[in-house]
Parts: C-alpha cells; structure tokens; sequence
C-alpha cells in the first residue's frame, strides 16, 4: 500500500513541470559551482611553483566545497518540493480521500516524506557527471567522494522530515515553504550559537542540536554512531510531529 | 427500520464560536435522508464529524454500531463521501483516479470495478482524459464514482449538486435516486424540491442546532396546525356555512379551471372528508374535488429558519 502511494506522490510530481524545472535548475547551478571550483583550483595549482603544488588540497578545494553548496541550495530546492505535500492536499480536500480509507496517518507521512527524498535525490544523480569529469581531465583522487554523498543524502533527509511537518501544519503552499526555509537556516544558526557560546555545557548541546557539526563530519568520512543517532532521531521527531499534526483531524 | 447512523449531542467549538451544538438525530437503513439548512448552519461541520474527518468537541456519533473517531479504522471503507467540490487530482486521469481511490480500499479486482463504475455513470467516454480538462458536472461524476468504487454502505453527499448545469443536476440527481435501497444516504442540499424529490427523511439544521428532524410525512403532519382542505365547487356557487364542524377560516379563494376553489383551514385535526362531502352535497353544492392540503416543504423549512 506504501508502495502505491509512493508511485502516486512521484507520478504527480512527474506530471508537473514543476521537477523538469527543478532538475534543470539544479544541474545549471551545481553546474557552474563545480565549474568556479574547479577553475579556482586549477589558477591556484599554476600560480604554485611546481614542488608545492601538492598544498592545494584537490579533495578540500573541490569536492568538499562542491557538497558544501549543494547543501546550500537544498535550503532552497527541499521546501519547494516538500510544500505541496499536504498543504495541496489541504487545499484541494483531497486529503479526504486517505482518511476515509484504510491508511493509516503514519503510511502517508512516510511515502510522501519517501517520494521527496527520491526526487531530491533525482536532482543529486545529475551531479555523478562532475566525478566523471574529473576521471576525464586526470585527477584520479576520489577519496570522500562516498562519504560526501551520504552527507548530503542524510541532510537531504533531514530537510525532507522538517519540509514535510511544515507542509501539514499550514494550507498554504508558501507559508509551509517559507516555515521549512527559516527551520533549515535554524539548523545552521544553532551551530553557530554553540562556536560563539563560551559555556561548555551550552555549546556542546548547542553544536549537538544543530545539523551543521554533524554534516562536516560525515562529509570527511569519519562517521560516528552520535551523528547516525542524530540523523535518526531528527527523522522520528518530524515523521511523530506530522503524524500528531494529521491526528488532530481540526482543520 | 434498523437506525444505522446514530448522532447524539455532538457539539463542535471553534475558538470564540460554536459550530454545532448538541446535535441530535437518526438515520434509517436504505433511507435518503436529507440534510437541510441555509449557508453556515453546520450541515458540512456534521457531516465531516459523521464522516470522522472533523473530531467533534462533545457528543458521539455510531454508523453501523461502531463509534466514529479518527483514530480507529473499523469504521473505514463504510463511508463514501462527496461534497460540494468533489476530492480530485486534477492530473490525473479519470481512470487512474478510480483505480487509485479503490486501490486505497484495498478493492479486489480493481479493473473489473472501476470499468463497471465508470459504465455506470457514464464515464467510460473520458476514462484517458485529465480529470482538470473536464467540465463540473463531469468533475461531480467521477467524485462520486470515487465514492461508490469500494462499495461502501453509507454515502455522504454534501451539496453534490452545487453549481452544475440543469442537465447534469437531473442526471447526477437520478443515478442518485438509483442507489436508494443498496445504500443509506445523507443527502445535504438547500434546493427544497430536489430534497423533497428524493429524500424520505429529513433533518434541519440551523445556526448550528437542529430544529426538526424525522420521515418527510411526519414532519409535513408535525408543521401542519390543524386541517387544511382544499374544495372544488361548481362555477359560481357559494359554499354554506361550516360552523357545524368547528371553527374555520377560509385562507385563500380563487377561480380556476371552471372551479370555484376555496382553502379552508379547519382548527382540529380530525380528518372530515368523508362528512363535509356529504353535508355540501346535501345542501345541493356540486362538489367536484376534495383534497388534503399539505404545507410545502419550503414553508417548514422557512418557518424552522426564520421564527426560532
């Protein structure tokens, strides 16, 4: 049954044009940064005499930088395609359709947070071009090339889980995505309070709370339970929240 | 008849306003039941309650013994539900959506019974269209056919007719009228004559409370204060005094047809036809016709919305 709604939610996004756009947005942009990236990389190794060129980092100066900014522009392309999904269910009373069936609240909540990710990861495919790139002008270094996937994917996921409450807690398309938007940067700022905050204590759970601490971990490799936990944890609380949201059944 | 749908006290508050207070009322088994009550009365707020898709603030409801509430899913697949603007994907095909909605039910043999709803309401002639290119009354169509595709026993249809042209109303309307009997129907709508035309029962409802509520029939005799006739005599005859059967007042008298026509309202409720035909006929009255005059069912509910 999942499985059905999964197909469902994809093929309506499919039959707008909306993820043609959002595909093809993502791959101009990622497109010209790992183009600047890599222009900057490129300028720095020949301004180096030849004996110290091994300073400039490939991995750090590209690759790591590249996921950096496309963990930037999901703030922007994850509440787009998380907004519709139940604020446009709201709006059209579709929403009916489920609860007069069998499905259970938890089911939905999974399958549109499922088919969110699917797409967002459909954007991330278009990226698998620049590695092969890379592989075409030489530069064989790929070393954290996987574990900078799956930070993006993990953050990936963690905007969908926010997107998709935000969606269930208003009718409105715009209000959801602007919701999701001001939760993601508090994700970041919280990160930030704890560096500032001069109190151990505060700054460890703040660096804890905020999403950023542990998305530069995994991005150069070194994976901890604490950070899978985090992951993890994030999820639940967000699919709990919005299936709570859809429970009140008061709208 | 056996009550299938039983709403005792359910009062539904907003913040600073209550929707619907203490409602009350029964629905009868294969009944159409209509739902009755101008804009903002609480007709939808009740009927998404009934239909567990609104949690109600106090009161229960039971639909085939079974309490409704979100939370429990005994009582889903039991109800059907279109309303004014029907649930719809408007990227959808006709088709698809049906397979889709049965396929939420879990209906065995998708194909087979989407293919036969659609035959049904005739819809098979835009099965591949996008369900956004169609017309409303076509759009009504195939949100009723979402509600009938898994069988369920108890339909709720909230105003269902708003807003289509004549013809697709008669149709909607008929094909209304055939599920009488195979299901049990709470029908809402604020045209009087269509709710007369099909409904049994009837419930009203306003500014949130329910005024009357039982069969079509009991009502019309609940509202009726004593008994009113309507006589046929012959062309220019005076009708004799009637001071014999009670205090009376002639309401209405006018020409018609080669007939005098008079209303009279009897202040009792005895039925006295068979005795006034033979007192006007003894006193040499040419009576041509006799009748019960029922009031319509747009005096009750004027009278239930506007004096209360």
């Amino acid at each position: 049954m999942t499985f059905t709604l999964i197909k469902k939610e994809l093929e309506s996004y499919f039959a707008s044009p909306l993820a043609y756009v959002l595909i093809g947005l993502f791959s101009l942009i990622s497109g010209i940064i790992f183009f600047n990236l890599l222009v900057t990389y490129s300028d720095g190794i020949q301004s180096l005499p030849p004996n110290y060129t091994e300073q400039i980092s490939f991995v750090e100066e590209v690759v790591l930088k590249f996921f950096a900014n496309v963990n930037f522009l999901f703030l922007f392309f994850v509440p787009i395609i998380t907004m519709k999904l139940f604020s446009e269910e709201r709006r059209m009373e579709t929403i009916d359709l489920y609860w007069l069936s069998p499905i259970r609240d938890w089911q939905l909540v999974l399958a549109k947070g499922v088919a969110a990710l699917l797409l967002v990861m459909s954007l991330l495919v278009m990226t698998i071009i620049f590695p092969i790139v890379i592989w075409g002008i030489g530069i064989k270094d790929f070393s954290m090339l996987g574990s900078s996937y799956l930070a993006v994917i993990l953050n990936a996921l963690a905007y969908v889980s926010l997107g998709v409450f935000c969606s269930s807690i208003s009718a409105n398309q715009i209000v959801s995505s602007l919701l999701s938007i001001l939760g993601i940067m508090f994700l970041w700022m919280i990160t930030w309070g704890g560096h500032l905050n001069s109190n151990y204590v505060i700054s460890e759970i703040f660096t804890y709370i905020g999403i950023t601490s542990h998305f530069e971990r995994i991005l150069r490799g070194s994976i901890g339970t604490q950070d899978i936990i985090y992951y993890l944890s994030f999820v639940f609380i967000f699919g709990l929240l919005t299936v709570k949201s859809l429970g009140r059944r008061n709208w | 008849m056996e009550k299938i749908l039983i709403v005792d006290g359910v009062t539904k508050e907003y913040p600073g306003r209550t929707a619907v207070s203490n409602v009350s009322f029964q629905v009868k088994s294969g009944s159409i039941h209509g739902f009755l009550g101008p804009n903002g009365a609480g007709k939808s707020t009740t009927m998404k309650m009934i239909a567990g898709l609104l949690l109600p603030t106090d009161g229960e409801i039971r639909l085939f013994g079974q309490k409704i509430s979100p939370e429990k899913n005994d009582s889903k697949n039991l109800i059907g539900l279109l309303s004014e603007n029907a649930p719809l994907y408007l990227d959808m095909k006709v088709e698809n959506y049906l397979s889709f909605v049965a396929k939420l039910h879990r209906v065995q043999h998708v194909k087979e019974k989407v293919e036969k709803v659609m035959e049904e309401l005739n819809l098979t002639q835009v099965k591949s269209r996008l369900i956004g290119n169609l017309s409303k009354g076509f759009r009504q169509r195939v949100g009723l056919g979402g509600a009938i595709v898994y069988d369920a026993p108890f339909l709720i249809l909230d105003e269902p007719t708003n807003g289509l042209d004549p013809q697709a109303v008669v149709e909607l309307r008929d094909f209304i009228k055939k599920l009488a009997g195979q299901k049990t129907i709470l029908f809402s709508s604020h045209i009087l004559s269509e709710v007369e035309q099909i409904c049994d029962q009837i419930t009203i409802i306003h500014r949130g409370k329910i005024r009357a509520s039982g069969d079509l029939s009991e009502i019309h005799q609940k509202f009726r204060q004593g008994l009113v006739l309507k006589v046929g005599i012959g062309p220019s005859e005076k009708l004799p005094d009637l001071t014999s059967f009670g205090s009376y007042e002639i309401t209405h008298h006018h020409v018609l047809n080669n007939e005098e026509q008079f209303l009279i309202n009897f202040h009792q409720d005895k039925d006295i036809r068979y005795e006034l035909s033979k007192f006007l006929i003894s006193h040499g009255v040419k009576l041509q016709t006799m009748h019960v005059e029922s009031p319509e069912l747009e005096d009750i509910f004027l009278h239930m919305t506007e004096t209360k």
